[in-house]
């Protein structure tokens, strides 16, 4: 639960900064505009697969404990 | 490394936080007032701490500040001395994957200190024997929440594409690298990867839609920027884009049986007997001469350049085969081998100088500072199958090591007469007393002594003193 908590904290803060913090990148290597849309979508298609990738074990527990509760109400 | 007094290195001039000098033979990072809040993060955060533990980054010291070259300076680093600098151009396979992972690792942990690498360059990684690390202590930066990767681009151009092109369409692509100074272009990588690597996530992602992207704006007037101004990378983003780029390189596979000469010891015409004397004469000739740091040409797999490591000289391996210095490369990192460094070069066309007014990367021979030579069965492939004269032959050895230890293997010999089969003899010098000739112009034979039970004569030579 505590982690979950973490995880909408986490985006939360991710919400609220990119309200709050429009600012110029000071990088001495120019990221490329192409390079930096793609990244922006990338990014976006990845980070779901990532998240359910780093809670796999929690997602397979919960549904596990589903399928073993069903496996012995029908013993 | 140049041993000027007080010299700027040449490949360090890109990046305004600092820069790379050498004084009296000392090399040196200078740290620019501009860089300040940036290094003290770095040293403060816990960064350091953890990076250099884990044996990932090249640890400093803070040297004198009276060191420091201009008034921009903030702080003078004298990193842990590197036995040679070596470019991913002369990487086998594993080592620019290694190598990439290593960056991968890198940046995930400067995440969790609230950093970010702000470059991710192929010329910041060198191989400590057979280990990555990392030696830029100048590519972290405060991470913001919120902030693409700056060097996402080039992360996917100094080792994605080269790596895909080499699992995917040769090995040998790697030279690209040397052609390419900033990495493979990514239209170019995506034009040469074949169609099936479209349909791997990863490459399809990170190559061909990159290619794609850049491509498309590319133009200012499409109005690229206006798109991604104010757009946010989130956390989760970033970590997955990382990921998605380690998965993608994990499950790159070098295809180990296209090389010519990876199985060699198992091909030639030695046999055991005569090739553990041969080892066992080369490594009383390296007890004798007692070399710190040795250059092993044609090393192959590594075999003889471990008799000198294995008594304590650093030693390169050099190898045209990348297939061969893969393999070298994999042996000494399973036993963990600090003083032996698997190199791709080809002799008959070593790393030149190169970059900006050729001075950003520097030839193989100006890197060398060896003390002797180590080139066994080598001599009849550079003399037969590439035309080099024997003198000259001794004058490039002469030109990167005193001290030499060389194999001459007689046109008798079912090698040399394999070289000569389909072509005319024009080689009438190569001899033994024409290769003596040659060679002593430039060396004293201190002693030689032929294998026992082959044809071939083992030479430890000694270059003249007048030169």
């Amino acid at each position: 639960m505590t982690s979950k908590n973490r995880l909408w904290q986490t985006l939360g803060v991710v919400v609220l900064l990119s309200l709050l913090v429009p600012r110029p990148v000071l990088a001495y290597l120019d990221p490329g505009t192409g390079s930096y849309i793609i990244q922006l979508l990338i990014g976006a298609a990845v980070g779901l697969g990532f998240l359910i990738k780093v809670n796999w074990n929690r997602i397979k527990a919960f549904f596990s404990k589903k399928d073993s509760g069903d496996a012995s109400e029908q013993e | 490394m140049r041993v000027n007094k007080s010299s700027a290195v040449g490949g360090s001039f890109r990046d305004p936080s600092g820069f790379v000098f050498v004084v009296e033979g000392q090399v040196y990072r200078q740290i620019n007032q501009v860089y300040r809040e940036d290094y003290d993060r770095l040293m403060t955060s816990g960064l350091y701490a953890a990076l250099t533990r884990d044996g990932l980054l090249i640890p400093h010291t803070e040297a004198d500040p009276a060191l420091a070259q201009g008034e921009r300076a903030y702080k003078v680093l004298q990193p842990e001395r590197l036995p040679f600098i070596s470019y991913p151009y002369e990487w086998a396979f594993d080592q620019l994957r290694d190598a990439a992972l290593l960056t991968l690792r890198i940046q995930r942990a400067a995440l969790e200190h609230g950093m970010s690498l702000k470059d991710a360059s192929a010329y910041n990684v060198q191989f400590v024997g057979c280990r990555p690390a990392l030696m830029d202590t100048l590519s972290f930066e405060a991470y913001r929440e919120g902030e693409p990767w700056v060097a996402y681009r080039q992360f996917c151009q100094h080792f994605l594409a080269p790596l895909a092109l080499m699992a995917y369409r040769d090995v040998r692509l790697s030279s690209l690298l040397r052609v390419h100074i900033d990495g493979v272009p990514l239209d170019l990588a995506s034009r040469l990867l074949p169609l099936s690597t479209r349909f791997r996530t990863p490459l399809l992602l990170h190559i061909h839609l990159h290619a794609k992207a850049q491509r498309r704006y590319a133009d200012s007037d499409v109005g690229g920027a206006a798109l991604a101004r104010g757009r946010q990378v989130s956390r989760i983003s970033l970590l997955g884009l990382l990921d998605s780029l380690e998965s993608g390189l994990r499950k790159l596979r070098w295809r180990e049986n296209e090389t010519a000469w990876a199985d060699y010891y198992a091909h030639t015409n030695y046999s055991t007997a005569a090739l553990d004397a041969k080892a066992a004469q080369v490594a009383r000739f390296l007890e004798e001469a007692g070399p710190q740091r040795v250059c092993d040409l044609g090393a192959n797999t590594g075999r003889f350049s471990r008799l000198a490591s294995a008594r304590g000289a650093f030693t390169v391996a050099a190898d045209v085969d990348p297939g061969a210095v893969n393999l070298a490369y994999r042996e000494g990192k399973d036993k963990a081998e600090t003083n032996l460094l698997p190199l791709v070069l080809d002799l008959t066309n070593p790393s030149p100088a190169l970059g900006w007014a050729n001075e950003e990367r520097e030839s193989f021979a100006e890197r060398g500072a060896f003390d002797l030579v180590l080139a066994l069965a080598l001599v009849h492939h550079l003399a037969i199958a590439n035309n080099v004269p024997l003198e000259r032959v001794a004058a490039y050895f002469a030109a990167l090591a005193p001290q030499l230890i060389v194999e001459f293997v007689p046109k008798s010999d079912s090698q040399v007469r394999r070289l000569l089969a389909s072509r005319e003899d024009i080689f009438p010098e190569y001899t033994p007393a024409g290769f003596e000739q040659a060679f002593t112009r430039r060396y004293d034979i201190v002693q030689c002594v032929q294998v026992p039970d082959s044809e071939r004569i083992l030479y430890w030579m000694r270059q003249k003193a007048e030169r």
